[in-house]
């Protein structure tokens, strides 16, 4: 990747502005769209496991997404529970304050929340609830930090919504705590949601090198230990670039550097353990980390001998948004496929000089426009699978296409070097299940017509 | 073969004594309470006590059983053929809907939203309305576009009509494309109220597009409409059915083949869907019987108004009784006998029945699900000697809460049972624990409270994110019981072997 060392500090090419200044690409009415900023927040800030996360609107925002998430926790399950203020025309009409002040207080009498996120949604941020106001009272009512997220769904796109959540740890959640004790080697990770467990395996090989998690933003978070983020030696933004601008800030005001890294395939995995131990400066750490590095690559070649065979040389389309457009791509290459074709939904021009850096102008570039534009580039580059997310799942499939999921709601976990063997077997598997085969055979009395013309 | 094919999931793969070990360390900061507290406070939750505080609660809802209105909409939407679903408000919701369709049907669902921004939202939402309508029209090619909104194009007031009729004048809109819309705020009603304000637009629009006079009972035809249905099992059967008795149809509102269509190699937008002209004809059939009442007022008082022909609604027909119902109706609006291999069938279901009786007289069951299903259910459950004892209805009415009151009180089997309407999961959570149940039944959202009380779920309604293809099989009608029956009773076999101490883990049961 990227990184650069130059005065002794580390620069990341492309990372030095507060990503603010590049807005999001706005939504185009009447094209089918992803989700909105309140999902992007929700998503961001649900992972923290033992908080209650309250939204304050009609049922419409909770109604149709509470617990679907993929990100697990160790330990408490509370932000798994759905929690809305389910407002009703009266609400509307009257206010729906009240109601608000009720549900905080019922929510930490019976639930004993470490805090508690209250979400603005469209209809109560246009209505002009108060919301900040209900948060602050009840916060000191009841001691408890009750924290609003100001990011109703019309504000923008889901990326907008991660990163104004950022805003809300940076602003209201890093800083409030202690840690008891800190290492120089204490690491936070941002923009890593646990999704299959993927972060354990990752703390697994940092804890092996004397490298530990001091906060994890915030995929099998608890509130404290965001709260005491601010105590790390380095920050890793994982593959979420809405959340750079909280790694930005965090380097301005406490000193952390950053840098952005990614643990899909193994190269990128190296790289990002040996960018950590080089931040902590420790070259103990450095030494070990090279040779954990030397030692997991070997071992993982040796195993992925027999899966390398038989997906050299396959054509793969990636759909996902993104920054893992381009990070999903080096362990596809590692494997030895070919990506044709690669969706620039969501992507940065960053994002796209990175895709450009890893694939060339081989593969087509996939703008948003969903299900047609992804048919159409598997048809023209002969791609042998879509690798996306569910919501692509099923279309691919009516094409009789071999799908491998990428996003959230997947069971397994593809990150780090373990990862990625899981991620070629799930490849080969999906590429040799008997169906494929049997659907692009003719049914019997079709080739008998065949045989009769 | 089999170990290459191993590939650990996250169930199996963190259950590894090292990562077991990895997470312990972490419980040292998360809470900062001992674990005897954590269990004595988890039984605290238990009690009676704590289950009237959760009933005294009015503000929060903790755990929903029910979806907005634009929801339903979009599934009426996509009951017609060559239909865009498309709604009116900022984007998020759309890939809600999409998503959540698409996880239970496991299907591709297209809908579209007009994405209102900031601006949308001060100015007003025409101009996206106008583009997104140019710009789908563009996309997707739809015969018609059904229009709904979400809460926040409602609350900012957006005059769909005033705006559609802008759209036509610009040109975006074509003179000959209908366009019905709905009104659907999701801070009253649930998905089912959605479904019903947009089917009846759908019908409507199209109606008065035709120009025509009703003339009722000119065509010997019936009219079904199956209501917010979330199994395309369903209509197989129904059609079945129908074609059985040979009595011509038109179902308002068929959405089964854009929930259940091949993979034939080539993804198309529409598979199919009640075609538009046959609406209008539909005001000249003999009758029209519907087989679900809450999820359809508005239609049906629409049909009752304007088409003015022979209506007939009831509950989702399950089980027996309900089916015995259906048939009457059928035989009734149509003037055609009940079909003999009809007949049988239900002697069979009898006898299937009779055969697993035993194993499920006496369960006492818990359910929570719409109105309509929860009246099936609690009719088949009386049949079968099971007592429904809790039954939470989150969009239930006192309409629906009397009709249900009325059928408990009907059976001796049905005394214990109390309703529950407006109440949601955790209340549920409550009940099951203060009075436990043998079996739960319910959407797959029902699954935490049954696992933490230690109840089997039967999945039962919408949605079911978490089994595949129940709703490919039908549960209406005399087959769809059987396939009830065999769920249930099967269900109870598998716990009781589970639980079989060694001498009576039998081969025959
Ligand atoms: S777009 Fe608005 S109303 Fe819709 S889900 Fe997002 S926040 Fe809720």
């Amino acid at each position: 990747m990227e990184a650069a060392v130059s005065n002794g500090r580390l620069e990341v090419s492309c990372g030095n502005k507060i990503p603010k200044s590049t807005p999001c690409p706005r939504p185009v009415p009447g094209e089918a769209s992803g989700g909105c900023s309140f999902d992007g927040a929700q998503i961001t800030l649900i992972p923290i496991a033992d908080a209650a996360h309250l939204v304050h609107g009609p049922i419409a925002c909770l109604g149709n997404s509470w617990e679907s998430r993929g990100s697990l926790s160790s330990g408490p399950e509370l932000s798994a529970y759905g929690f809305t203020t389910d407002l009703g025309e009266q609400d509307i009409i009257f206010g729906g304050e009240q109601k608000l002040h009720e549900s905080i207080r019922y929510i930490v009498s019976r639930f004993a929340p470490p805090a508690v996120f209250v979400y603005t949604t469209c209809v109560t941020a246009l209505t002009g609830e108060d919301i900040e106001g209900v948060c602050k009272a009840e916060s000191e009512r009841l001691g408890t930090p009750i924290i609003p997220v100001n990011s109703p769904g019309f504000v923008g796109s889901k990326n907008l919504g991660t990163r104004l959540a950022g805003d809300v740890l940076f602003q209201q959640v890093i800083g409030t705590t202690e840690p008891e004790q800190t290492t120089s080697h204490d690491v936070n990770l941002i923009g890593e949601y646990n999704i299959a467990g993927e972060m354990w395996h990752i703390e697994r090989l940092m804890q092996q090198t004397g490298m530990s998690i001091l906060s994890r933003i915030t995929g099998d978070g608890r509130f404290r230990e965001v709260g005491w983020a601010h105590r790390a030696k380095v920050n890793m933004v994982v593959c979420s670039r809405a959340l750079l601008g909280l790694a930005v800030q965090m380097e301005r005001k406490y000193s952390i550097p950053y840098f952005e890294g990614s643990f899909y395939g193994a190269r990128e995995t190296s790289y990002s353990l040996r960018q950590m131990a080089y931040l902590t400066g420790d070259r103990d750490v450095e030494r070990r980390v090279d040779k954990l590095a030397a030692r997991e690559e070997m071992r993982l070649s040796l195993e992925l001998e027999p899966y390398r065979k038989q997906l050299k040389g396959k054509r793969a389309v990636l759909y996902t948004g993104g920054v893992k457009s381009w990070s999903v791509i080096t362990a596809l290459q590692e494997l030895g496929i070919k990506v044709v074709g690669v969706g620039t939904n969501k992507s940065t021009a960053e994002d796209v000089s990175r895709i450009a850096a890893r694939i060339g102008d081989d593969a087509e570039y996939i703008p948003e426009g969903g299900a047609r534009q992804i048919l159409k580039t598997v048809r023209s580059r002969k791609a042998d699978m879509v690798i996306a997310g569910g919501r692509n799942m099923y279309m691919a499939l009516k094409e009789q296409v071999p799908f491998v999921d990428i996003n959230q709601e997947r069971h397994k976990a593809y990150a780090g070097y373990d990862g990625l063997l899981s991620l070629a077997k799930q490849l080969v598997h999906t590429l040799q299940h008997p169906v494929w085969g049997l659907a692009a055979k003719l049914a019997p009395w079709e080739e008998e017509t065949e045989f009769a013309d | 073969m089999s170990e290459r094919l191993n590939i650990v999931d996250h169930n199996q793969l963190f259950r590894q004594e090292k990562y077991v070990r990895q997470r312990e360390g972490k419980r040292a900061f998360e809470a900062p309470c001992s674990p005897e507290e954590v269990t004595s406070t988890l039984e605290y939750t238990k009690t009676t006590e704590y289950k009237d505080k959760n009933f005294a609660r009015t503000a929060v809802v903790v755990n929903p059983a029910k979806a907005c209105q634009p929801l339903g909409a979009v599934m009426a939407a996509l009951g017609f053929e060559k239909t865009l679903p498309f709604i009116h408000g900022s984007q998020g919701c759309t890939a809600y809907f999409r998503s959540h369709l698409a996880r239970h049907f496991k299907e591709p669902v297209p809908a579209v939203s007009t994405s209102m921004t900031e601006d949308a939202a001060v100015f007003g939402g025409m101009r996206n309305l106008i583009d997104g309508i140019e710009n789908c029209i563009a996309l997707y090619q739809p015969q018609m576009i059904a229009v709904c909104t979400t809460c926040m194009a409602e609350v900012i007031g957006d005059d769909l009509s005033a705006f559609l009729a802008n759209a036509r004048q610009e040109g975006a809109l074509p003179e000959d494309m209908p366009v019905p819309f709905a009104n659907t705020p999701s801070f009253s009603g649930s998905h089912i109220t959605g479904y019903d304000a947009m089917l009846r637009s759908v019908l409507e629009t199209l109606y008065n597009k035709s120009g025509r006079t009703p003339q009722p009972g000119h065509e010997l035809k019936l009219n079904v409409l199956l209501g917010f249905e979330g199994y395309t099992g369903n209509f197989a059967e129904m059609r079945r059915i129908l074609e059985l008795f040979g009595v011509p149809y038109t179902i308002l509102g068929d959405h089964s083949s854009n929930f259940d269509s091949g993979a034939t190699g080539e993804y198309s937008y529409y598979y199919g869907g009640t075609p538009l002209e046959d609406v209008p004809k539909a005001a000249d059939a003999a009758g029209t019987l519907a087989i679900q009442q809450h999820s359809l007022r508005k239609t049906l008082g629409y049909i009752k108004r304007t088409w003015g022909q022979q209506l007939s609604s009831i509950s989702t027909p399950l089980g027996i009784r309900a089916t015995d119902r259906l048939l009457e109706e059928i035989s009734r609006l149509s003037g055609i006998e009940i079909p003999e291999a009809l007949k049988q069938e239900r002697a069979r279901i009898l006898d299937a029945m009779m055969d697993s009786h035993t194993y499920l007289h006496g369960k006492r069951v818990a359910m929570a699900g719409d109105p309509d299903m929860l009246i099936g259910l609690i009719g088949f459950c009386l049949e079968l000697g099971m007592e429904p004892v809790h039954i939470v209805c989150s969009n239930g009415d006192r309409k629906f809460e009397k009709e249900a009151e009325l059928l408990l009180k009907s059976s001796p089997y049905g005394t214990e049972a109390t309703v529950h309407c407006g109440q949601d999961l955790w209340h549920m959570r409550s009940l099951l624990f203060e009075d436990p149940v043998d079996l739960a039944i319910g959407s797959s959202h029902l699954k935490f409270a049954a696992k933490e009380a230690n109840i089997p779920l039967l999945r039962v309604g919408f949605p079911i994110f978490d089994r595949h293809h129940l709703h490919r099989y039908p549960i209406i009608g005399y087959q769809g019981a059987l396939n009830l029956l065999t769920q249930f009773v099967n269900t109870i076999l598998d716990v009781m072997e589970e639980q079989a101490p060694d001498h009576s883990f039998d081969l025959v049961r």
